[in-house]
């Protein structure tokens, strides 16, 4: 009777953890007649294999993406997702290009076993879309030859390691920080600037060293506070961060990761102002946002899978700069922005693209 | 450093620091009925982000803010119905049914919140209400007694559960089952029944505590967006020595110090951020290694009750 | 005679229980059982351990439904289903293993599960009220404040009969009452029974101890493997007869004791102080010396320092001030393993806590102490087949009942977990032997086993520290006994000098005598 009862309650464990798996969506089983090209070393026979789908089904573009957070963080991941869907409509629907996603894997080993298994299901191009899964990646891609890789945000494309199936990419937030600080500290009445950023490292900090020295420039004598939560996901953090920032003076916030939504909340209810990063925040808080730099990720994607199609698999490291029009400025039109705050970040995006203006130190002599 | 410890910052601290406190608040009062009577219940964190996500769907698709919470007690309180099945009834390994539970709570949000919201939105939560006469005092009057409704009452909780755990039967039935569940057994206490209640009070808390972040402060819902606030609830039960009391100075000295460690960003100091944000988190674990008063500890906490036959 | 108890209870005139049988998987723990008690009457119910005693008597208080048979209480069929219908029909139940919270206060354990007057609010104003005119009415000395776990043993079962009587109980069960109490505890606990029958109670008195139903009960039922062995009154009934019911077999009742051959003194305490649980000093200048071949009795009242006192011999509490000399080697600050390495056994009074590990096996239980040493490990890998055979012998010489090698302790009787840490600490040949409580909770048959044991390593030169809180067991076997009272020595006295009236007394810390 007790084995029975014991059984039971491990079944219901088990169901729990089953629905939890399934939900984020971890690599799903996609039935794909999978054959492996057998290669045999230095074998002098001809290895006949049988049928590889590659010439028949040319039509058909298969991505796949490994993510950190979901698809609907209203930053970094839904900006390459929503990227993906826009490719894909313009390449003509599900039909020639076909997307999965894992999301929510924030576990470095799960990331590396679904990117794993996409590369075994014959994906054409499978995305790392996490500077944590770098190293995973360079031991996974030169496994699968046949399959390119792209990671970011990096610059690195393993050449250095004899690799060459992999692309990478990333986006100058620092270039977005910047105008982004310039119109806070133009909009701001009390002189004074909050910045959130989750850890202090690669995109966030990037874009947080951005804002500050934008806003500097145009204001000498704003102040820019910042605080990091240590965490992309504790909304709740990110709010007493916002709630602090405030409490400072502050009257124009910024962050960036997934968890500033707890940010924008606490903004709106005390009626500071926000500027987005990553992704075009305004809907959460229509009268809150001021502007956002929105990542357009469709460029790196259409040439990826361009090279791709010609049989370059990787070697090439992608930026997104307002240049190349990865980087776009998102100006809330429900948020009144003065015209001289406007001009002057008109003026900033200039700048960075003909090179006249350094985001990190400012406008060169 | 003497930056720091000007009026606004104190306040300031005060302020987030007590806005913090209230899902912990919530969570971990729960957990203490449940651990009193003898059930580790380490799934609070999956329960929280059900009731965060029930809470914030039906106050959104209903417009009543009520109904929101009253959801999420219920969702709370059915969880807490199968984690008390699964414990109680099943005398399941307890570490691992609740690991089970969280990761049910957890994906099960994720799932739900896809289906019917698809992205994060925002919601008009419960406002501020000012205390007649208290909220005039002049500075501490906002920062005190100027919150929302959860707020005041994740504070009164703590002498509500203080009384009922030592002054009422219901109380002292919980606490014997916890520490000897035959004594209660052989004075025709059933131990069973204690204990699914417990669980269920600890469910219903934990599915408000969710609440109280997506209806109340943050008023949004997120994925995940709990971000182990129900561990740490668990571990501050420790901390607390099983005790209300104790584990309202338990969190609010985490929320203080989390709150503290903002200002010292915001105010330039220069400490490293990665060491700033570890200092709740060293504070728990030096507290949980040195405060703790083991003896207080429910003897019979995680075994599962036998009479000796079924 | 009134119809009711002084609790304002109405009495229970008559209880019968007609053949009961109960069942465990591979246990018939009962078989066909009778057993009656009447109103002012004490039945006894004598039996080994694991006779099926505590079976009995949980099924007629509710914890467990007989598979057959049935209960009349004044001739009317009950079925419990759980406590609180057996605490219904005026039923109480003392347990041997005492059921109380101890982080809770007296008052508390008493309130605990009763309707309160006050509705969901407790009422403990009230509680203590009645527990203190109930303790009056039954001479049960109780300070209803204080906590459970700073309580005596002795007070500790005061507050189990009070939670009974305050349930308005009519019957009591007592399993093994006097288990762990001493001989004036006992005695007062006996006036408190002998007042209740008078009264009108019922009583069913459980025990292993032969003296003590000879002298509490009326009636006296003895129950051997489940079954009935036959019923007696109480009068005419002898010790030898009584023991040779629940034995099965004559049992020897008075060993023979050669003289001693005294050696050199293997072990000396010199005036050592050393700090109890709480902090304040539980022995203050305790000094004792062992010879060779003789034992040495440590009688004494629980609680009077004789668990630190074995605790500092063994090295497992720090000794604050003093010395201790172990086969003429200073060990006083020494580790365990010091006092292990340098010839010393120890048999703790807590055998599940300290002298065993529970969920081990048996074989591995017997290793605990010298599983680094040859036979059993070289050169760190354990030497399986050595200690297999080691145990075998062991179990073998030392009538362990095992069903094997690599049963779980916590599936052995008591009795049987005892043998094995006797076999353990015996077979190491020590020199010194510290015995704490070794029968205590144990059966007659293997405490005469242990207690012959005992004296075969006496003739065998081993010095050997009895202590014990069983006066009957330290004048069997002891050749000199010390008295131990609030953490000194009260005295030193001859066995063959000494009389029970005289030890008694010293217990109580009143006589001092020096032999
Ligand atoms: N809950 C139980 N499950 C299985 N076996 C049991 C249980 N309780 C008692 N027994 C077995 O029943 C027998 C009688 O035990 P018990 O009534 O405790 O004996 P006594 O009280 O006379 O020492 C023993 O063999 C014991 O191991
Ligand atoms: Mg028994």
């Amino acid at each position: 009777m007790k084995s029975v009862l014991f059984r039971l309650s491990l079944l219901v464990v088990l169901a729990a953890v089953l629905v939890s798996g399934c939900a984020p969506a971890a690599a799903e089983p996609v039935t794909v007649e999978v054959t492996r090209v057998v290669e045999v070393e230095a074998a002098p026979v001809e290895v006949v294999v049988t049928a590889t789908p590659a010439p028949v089904e040319e039509e058909i573009f298969r991505v796949a993406i490994v993510m950190p957070s979901s698809i609907t963080d209203m930053a970094f991941s839904q900006s390459m997702y929503e990227g993906l869907l826009k490719v894909q409509a313009e390449m003509g629907g599900p039909e020639k290009m076909e997307i999965a996603y894992s999301e929510g894997m924030f576990k470095v080993p799960d990331a590396a076993a679904a990117i794993r298994d996409y590369a075994s299901q014959g994906y054409n191009l499978v995305i790392a879309h996490g500077s944590q899964y770098g190293t995973s990646l360079a031991q996974i891609a030169p496994d699968f030859p046949e399959t390119a890789f792209a990671w970011g945000t990096s610059l690195d494309t393993f050449q250095a390691q004899g690799i060459t199936n992999v692309f990478a990419y990333q986006a100058e937030a620092q270039e977005g920080g910047y105008v982004l600080g310039t119109l806070a500290a133009n909009m701001s009445a009390s002189g004074v600037l909050g910045v959130s950023g989750p850890v202090e490292a690669g995109d966030a900090k990037l874009f947080v060293d951005g804002f500050k020295t934008g806003a500097m420039i145009a204001k000498p004598e704003a102040k820019v506070n910042i605080s990091y939560t240590g965490s992309f996901s504790d909304v709740s953090l990110m709010a007493a961060a916002a709630e602090t920032h405030i409490a400072a003076g502050a009257d124009m916030l910024t962050g960036s990761s997934q968890s500033v939504v707890g940010a924008i909340g606490v903004a709106k209810e005390k009626g500071a102002k926000w500027f987005g990063a990553q992704w075009d925040q305004t809907n959460l808080a229509p009268d809150t946002v001021a502007a956002s730099m929105v990542y357009d990720w469709t460029g790196v994607i259409k040439d990826m899978i361009t090279s791709v199609k010609a049989g370059v698999m990787g070697g090439k490291a992608y930026t997104l700069t307002f240049k190349n029009k990865g980087l776009v400025i998102a100006y809330n039109p429900g948020v009144e922005i003065p015209a001289d705050a406007k001009t002057a970040a008109e003026a900033a995006i200039q700048g960075i693209m003909d090179g006249t203006i350094a985001p990190l130190s400012g406008p060169k002599q | 450093m003497g930056d720091l410890f000007t009026l606004p910052v104190l306040l300031g601290i005060l302020y987030s620091g007590i806005r913090l406190a209230t899902p912990y608040l919530y969570a971990a009062i729960g957990e203490t009925f449940v651990q009193n009577s003898g059930i580790f219940n380490l799934g609070v964190e999956g329960i929280m982000l059900m009731g965060a996500y029930v809470g914030f769907f039906v106050g959104m698709t209903t417009g009543s803010l009520w109904l929101g919470l009253l959801g999420a007690a219920l969702v709370g309180l059915l969880m807490g119905l199968l984690m008390a099945v699964v414990s109680v009834t099943f005398k399941a390994e307890q570490g691992i049914s609740g690991i089970g539970l969280h990761l049910f709570g957890m994906g099960l949000s994720s799932l739900l919140f896809k289906k019917t919201l698809g992205g994060v939105e925002s919601i008009s939560g419960f406002q501020p209400i000012k205390i007649p006469l208290l909220g005039d005092i002049p500075l501490l009057g906002d920062v005190l007694f100027n919150h929302n409704l959860l707020v005041y009452v994740a504070f009164l909780l703590v002498p509500i559960a203080a009384f009922v755990l030592y002054k009422t039967t219901f109380g002292l039935k919980v606490r014997s089952v916890g520490q000897n569940p035959q004594a209660a057994d052989s004075l025709g206490i059933n131990v069973a029944q204690i204990r699914y209640t417990t669980v269920c009070i600890g469910g219903t808390l934990a599915g408000i505590a969710g609440a109280s972040l997506s209806i109340a402060l943050i008023n949004l819902f997120q994925e995940n967006m709990t971000n182990g606030m129900g561990f740490i609830a668990v571990a501050l039960v420790y901390f607390g020595s099983w005790r209300p009391g104790g584990v309202l100075v338990g969190a609010l000295i985490f929320s203080f110090v989390n709150a503290l460690q903002l200002w010292i960003q915001v105010k330039g100091i220069n400490l490293p951020s990665d060491l700033a944000v570890m200092m709740p988190y060293v504070l728990t674990i030096l507290a949980l290694a040195f405060a703790v008063r083991r003896a207080r500890q429910p003897a019979a906490l995680s075994k599962p009750f036998e009479r000796g036959e079924n | 005679m009134s119809n009711l108890l002084p609790t304002g209870q109405p009495r229970i005139e008559e209880m019968q229980m007609l053949g009961i049988v109960k069942r465990f998987p591979g246990v018939l723990a009962n078989d066909h059982v009778d057993f009656d008690v009447k109103a002012g009457e004490i039945h006894a119910l004598l039996g080994e351990n694991g006779a099926g005693k505590s079976t009995l008597m949980r099924q007629l208080y509710g914890l467990y439904r007989p598979d057959e048979g049935k209960i009349l209480i004044n001739g009317v069929e009950h079925v419990f289903r759980s406590p609180q219908d057996a605490i219904n029909a005026g039923i109480g139940m003392i347990h041997q293993h005492f059921m109380l919270v101890p982080s809770l206060t007296v008052v508390e354990n008493v309130a605990l599960g009763l309707k309160s007057s006050r509705g969901p609010l407790l009422d403990l104003e009230r509680v203590e009220k009645r527990i203190l005119t109930l303790a009056e009415q039954y001479r049960l000395k109780i300070d209803p404040h204080a906590y459970v776990w700073q309580l005596a043993v002795g007070e500790q079962q005061r507050v189990e009969i009070l939670k009974a009587l305050y349930r308005g109980a009519a019957l009591l069960i007592l399993d093994e009452p006097t288990a762990v109490l001493t001989p004036q505890e006992v005695d007062d606990l006996f006036l408190t029974f002998r007042q209740m029958v008078t009264d009108g109670h019922a009583l069913i008195f459980i025990s292993h101890k032969l003296h003590e139903v000879l002298d509490i009960s009326h009636r006296v039922t003895v129950l051997r493997d489940g079954a009935t062995v036959g019923t007696r009154p109480t009068a005419g009934a002898t010790k030898a007869e009584l023991a040779q019911m629940m034995v099965g077999r004559p049992v020897i009742l008075q060993y023979d004791r050669p003289a001693p051959k005294l050696g050199k003194s293997r072990l000396k305490v010199n005036d050592i102080y050393v700090a109890g649980d709480r902090g304040s000093d539980a022995l203050r200048g305790v000094s004792l010396e062992v010879h060779a071949g003789e034992i040495l009795g440590l009688a004494g009242v629980s609680g009077n320092g004789q668990r630190e006192l074995a605790e500092a011999l063994a090295g497992l509490r720090p000794i604050r001030q003093g010395s201790v000399v172990l086969n003429g080697r200073d060990v006083t600050h020494d580790s365990p393993l010091a006092h292990i390495d340098a010839g010393q056994s120890y048999i703790p009074e807590e055998r599940m806590r300290e002298g065993a590990i529970k969920d081990f096996s048996v074989a591995d239980n017997f290793i605990l102490e010298d599983h680094g040493k040859r036979p059993y490990s070289r050169a760190t890998f354990f030497d399986f087949k050595a200690i297999a055979e080691q145990t075998r012998k062991a179990v073998e010489a030392y009538s362990v009942k095992t069903p094997s090698l690599d049963t779980p302790l916590k599936n052995l009787s008591g009795g049987n977990i005892q043998k094995l840490i006797l076999a353990r600490e015996l077979s190491r040949q020590p020199s010194v032997l510290i015995a704490a409580q070794p029968t205590r909770g144990v059966d007659i048959g293997a405490s005469e086993y242990i207690h012959q044991r005992l004296l075969q390593q006496r003739q065998a030169g081993t010095a050997t520290l009895l202590i014990s809180e069983d006066l009957d067991e330290i004048l069997a076997l002891s050749d000199r006994i010390a008295v131990i009272y609030e953490g000194k020595i009260v005295g030193v006295v001859n066995a063959n000098e000494a009389s029970v009236e005289q030890l008694g007394l010293m217990m109580a810390g009143v006589a001092e005598t020096h032999a």
